[in-house]
């Protein structure tokens, strides 16, 4: 099992997968440049990202600002009226909003066009596997900091990612680590992390959540400095058994021992695979997977060079059989249209219309993902979407939807804004050249290959080039429609 | 097969011709449904199928997060609950009292009328044997109506519809969200899912556009599946096969497109009818503004409207009270019991509430003792809440004992199995058998 793909099987569609799920897809351009490279070359300039310059600056709110803070909390204090106060609270909450509003787009434009795609695939892995919603956190920078550090340990070691994502101030907050005391251990942390992180329902015990939780005593926030601080006096120091072990176990020791479990390697390449994969890997793959993990130290950079490698990633079964995330298909629009991402409110409107509400995923389980992602509702969404993409404006009930959800006067508003956007939209003359466009069918063959990278079926085909007929003067708006058209296909929303 | 239809359009043939084919798949799931169940010799006796306007109703509201059971169907006079719970603990004042010893929280004033006016049966004690407290996997045991140590592939609404709704329009389950829930997993998907009627369409900018969408939408699947259609949770996983990848163009297709396919076509096929309903249908009742609120006021205007639905589906989040608990569940309880009360007048005024039954639950009650932070953890057994014009109304069950000795591992042991309510749901209301859909038999208890 996993052995490489020969260099002879490489070619223009492998490349094309690879593009699509270790990144976000790409023009044909970029495809060929990865199907040029061969195999190793083209899994290499993917994965070892670290030598590419990414400029990338940080949202100028990110850091600690204990000032900040002192500021708000004294202006509350000496508030004259309960209304000034409630003024001075609703102007912080206005303030939070719009610094998350722009955390949301920072981190879309790093994946649309960011240098490191495939790095920020992991981020995302990383945020869908650790689920930590701003619904709870409330504090954009906690937010913020949790997704460089899936950034910066996006392909590195387990035990140091698990143990630095428990102690990071978002996940104490959102699975309530930073109120666990000595006398009443807070249990949510120590269940989640072996259940949703790094076990599995039914590789550990009740006892093993009680005995973890005490272990964890001690892992706290410091409010004022935004941190982790270790506060020994919480901390209980009695002998704790886990997994069978007994010890005087702190929080590290307890996710040391999480990792030296056979089902930890196990847990989290299956969970990788069917991520990139799109299907749940069989009990034989799994076990390869595992392997190949362990030998590698637990690291996740040599254990996803030989996944991204192997045969078994490009067989027909996975190929073009992924449904895609909303953020998948909104990034990979963009990327394949050659267009701008929609503004910020635009793109964050739509993913929450499709059910992908960045930095906001439903529960601590995250997102299903697959046919989940397919409802009739969502469905009929993301095609309409691709009108306001391909046509660079929002249809006004789109609109008028997105305003509902903000409720209220401040809805009026809001549609009012909504129907003055404008976006990019696709430029015609950047995606068919002057010979793909000189005739119906060369016009049809050059869309699948930028859109689908394959071919529709033969009555899809005969129905697009039928609508092109109905026109009698050929305008760029017209082959617009024919892209929106094709977007509003079953076989656009799978990758 | 006798050709007795007239063909009309390109689409009219396209069903005609494959309905009895092996392409059954290039049809709605409905209409495919609708053929098979003609073909079928006799139906069975104890099955309905979804016609009739005057068909009994089910709507299901899901409590997410677990609530917690004790603060909302309250024991205010028993001191073993006072004394786990000296903060968060409610005293007889601030109870609307049911009996002496039984109260519900405070906030629920619209449950209480309901209660005053025998429309609202209180089931105490409910869960199910080796209660599991992961949010996730309890909700599964729920949705699933599965043993705690066994995982259903299908959920129960699901089976519902596999069992006892061959032919149904896929309206037949209407979820108010976006997500489909997992109790509407099935091996024949049906339920329609969308939150505004009025996107819930396909925006064209011209006929021919609209023209070519729906063509496009409806040709073949590519591959089809044994048991008739695609199945939303396919057996296959990978590592079976290594077979490259052919030189040139591959082609589209495959089973997620073939999934994808056939919500295209539930979805093209209800949404006229949803929208002009919506339009049309009034409310008369004045909801709360919250999302239950919103969710519910639109369920009673597509029942007003005549859809052919059984179950609709709503939910509620934001019942995981680790801290401060008081405020929030305060909120959540107030808001749960005035927009069902709302639902209730709106369905009176309308002729409809004779046909319609709500049914909550939750994955999990909470512990009995409240934790250091002014809430309450993961726990087992809870009460479910029934409310219809023809419910059993009052207690059923009987409350759970509170003392330590009544408990396990801090937990109060269910005296109902919640699946003896879908049991009493299946078969007394919506009057279908319910050991093909719960797996086994369960004694039904009669919450109608």
């Amino acid at each position: 099992m996993l052995k490489a793909l020969s260099s002879d099987q490489w070619n223009y569609a492998a490349a094309a997968h690879l593009l699509n799920r270790a990144g976000f897809g790409g023009a044909p351009n970029e495809i060929e440049k990865l199907a040029d490279l061969g195999p190793d070359q083209a899994v290499s300039h993917l994965l070892d990202y670290e030598y590419i310059h990414d400029a990338t600056t940080d949202p100028d709110w990110a850091k600690p600002n204990p000032e900040e803070l002192r500021q708000f909390r004294e202006a509350v204090k000496n508030a004259a009226t309960p209304e000034d106060k409630k003024k001075i609270q609703q102007q912080q909450q206005q303030l939070i909003q719009r610094r998350m509003q722009e955390l949301r787009g920072w981190w879309l434009q790093r994946m649309a066009r960011g240098p490191r795609p495939f790095q920020e695939k992991m981020v995302l892995f990383w945020h869908g596997h650790f689920a930590t919603s701003f619904e709870k956190v409330r504090n954009p920078y906690y937010m913020w900091r949790q997704n460089e550090l899936f950034r910066r340990l996006a392909t590195g070691n387990w035990q140091e990612l698990l143990a630095d994502a428990g102690k990071d101030p978002a996940m104490l907050v959102w699975l309530d680590q930073a109120q666990s005391r000595k006398d009443h251990p807070n249990e949510n942390f120590a269940r989640e992390v072996m259940e949703l992180f790094s076990l599995g329902e039914g590789h550990y015990t009740e006892h093993d959540i009680t005995e973890a939780a005490r272990a964890l005593t001690g892992w706290s926030l410091e409010p004022l400095g935004q941190k982790y601080i270790y506060r020994p006096f919480f901390h209980d120091n009695g002998d704790k058994t886990i997994f069978g072990q007994t010890g005087n176990f702190d929080g590290d020791d307890f996710i040391a021992l999480i990792v030296e479990q056979p089902q930890a390697a196990r847990f989290i390449t299956s969970k990788i695979w069917n991520y990139f994969a799109g299907q749940e890997p069989s009990p034989e793959l799994n076990e390869a997977l595992a392997g190949v993990f362990r030998a590698g130290g637990n690291n996740f950079k040599p254990f996803l060079r030989v996944m991204f490698r192997s045969e078994e990633f490009y067989s027909p079964d996975i190929v073009r059989n992924q449904v895609k995330s909303p953020v998948q298909w909104l990034i990979n629009s963009v990327c394949v249209l050659e267009c701008d991402l929609p503004p910020t409110l635009v793109s964050y409107g739509m993913l929450r219309q499709l059910g992908q509400d960045l930095f906001a995923p439903p529960n601590v389980k995250g997102w299903d993902g697959g046919v989940t992602w397919i409802t009739t509702n969502t469905l009929l969404a993301r095609y309409n979407d691709a009108q306001a993409l391909v046509e660079g404006q929002l249809p006004p009930l789109t609109a008028g939807d997105f305003a509902r959800k903000e409720g209220g006067a401040g809805g009026e508003k809001a549609m009012k804004i909504f129907q003055r956007v404008r976006m990019g939209g696709v430029d015609v003359e950047k995606i068919l050249t002057p010979e793909q466009r000189a005739s119906k069918p060369t016009i049809v063959a050059a869309l699948e290959h930028r859109l689908f990278q394959a071919t529709l079926n033969s009555e899809q085909e005969q129905t697009l080039r039928e609508f092109l007929d109905s026109k009698t003067q050929l305008s760029d708006a017209d082959i617009i429609t024919t892209i929106r058209l094709m977007m509003s296909t079953p076989e656009y929303q799978v990758t | 097969m006798k050709n007795e239809i007239t063909l009309q359009t390109r689409r009219e043939f396209l069903r005609r011709t494959v309905l009895g084919s092996s392409l059954a798949w290039t049809v709605p799931a409905f209409l495919a449904d609708t053929f098979s169940a003609l073909q079928a010799e006799a139906a069975d006796s104890a099955t309905q199928i979804v016609t009739g306007k005057d068909a009994p109703i089910l709507v299901v509201l899901q409590m997410a997060g677990g609530n917690d059971g004790l603060n909302t169907v309250v024991p205010y006079a028993n001191d073993f609950y006072h004394n786990s719970r000296p903060k968060i603990g409610l005293k007889a004042e601030d109870v609307l009292k049911i009996d002496d010893s039984i109260g519900l929280h405070g906030a629920m004033k619209g449950f209480k009328e309901l209660y005053d006016g025998g429309q609202l049966s209180i089931v105490q004690g409910v869960g199910y044997p080796n209660p599991n407290r992961s949010h996730f996997r309890s909700t599964e045991i729920w949705q699933t109506a599965s043993d705690s140590d066994r995982v259903e592939k299908y959920g129960w609404v699901g089976r519902y519809f596999d069992n006892a709704c061959p032919g149904a329009d896929p309206a037949v389950g209407v979820v108010i969200g976006n997500q489909l829930p997992e109790s509407f997993f099935a091996a024949q998907p049906k339920g329609i899912v969308f939150n505004n009627p009025q996107n819930y369409r396909f925006m064209a900018n011209g006929t021919a556009t609209e023209e070519s969408y729906k063509k496009l939408n409806e040709l073949e699947m590519s591959s089809p599946l044994p048991d008739g259609g695609p199945s939303m949770t396919p057996d296959d996983n990978s590592g079976g096969s290594i077979a490259m990848l052919p030189a040139g163009m591959p082609m589209t297709g495959g089973r997620a497109v073939d999934f994808i396919t056939r919500t295209a076509l539930d979805a093209q096929h209800s949404s006229d009818e949803v929208r002009a309903i919506a339009a049309r249908v009034q409310n008369q009742a004045v909801y709360p503004g919250s999302q239950l609120g919103g969710s519910l006021k639109l369920v009673a205007k597509l029942i007003g409207g005549g859809l052919p639905t059984r179950i609709y589906y709503v939910s509620q989040g934001g019942y995981d009270t680790h801290t401060n608990q008081v405020n929030s569940q305060q909120r959540l309880l107030g808001d749960l019991g005035d927009s069902v009360k709302a639902f209730t007048d709106d369905l009176k005024a309308q002729g409809n509430m004779s046909r319609v039954l709500v049914m909550t639950f939750s994955e999990f009650g909470r512990r009995v003792s409240e934790n250091a932070n002014g809430g309450t953890d993961h726990g087992a057994a809870a009460p479910m809440f029934i409310v219809g014009d023809k419910v059993k109304a009052g207690l059923l069950g009987h409350y759970p004992g509170l003392a330590p000795e009544d408990l396990f591992q801090g937990d109060i042991k269910y005296n109902v199995d919640f699946r003896s309510v879908y049991a009493g749901v299946l078969e007394n209301w919506l009057k279908t058998l319910s050991a093909p859909i719960l797996g086994r038999q369960f004694t039904p208890l009669p919450v109608v």
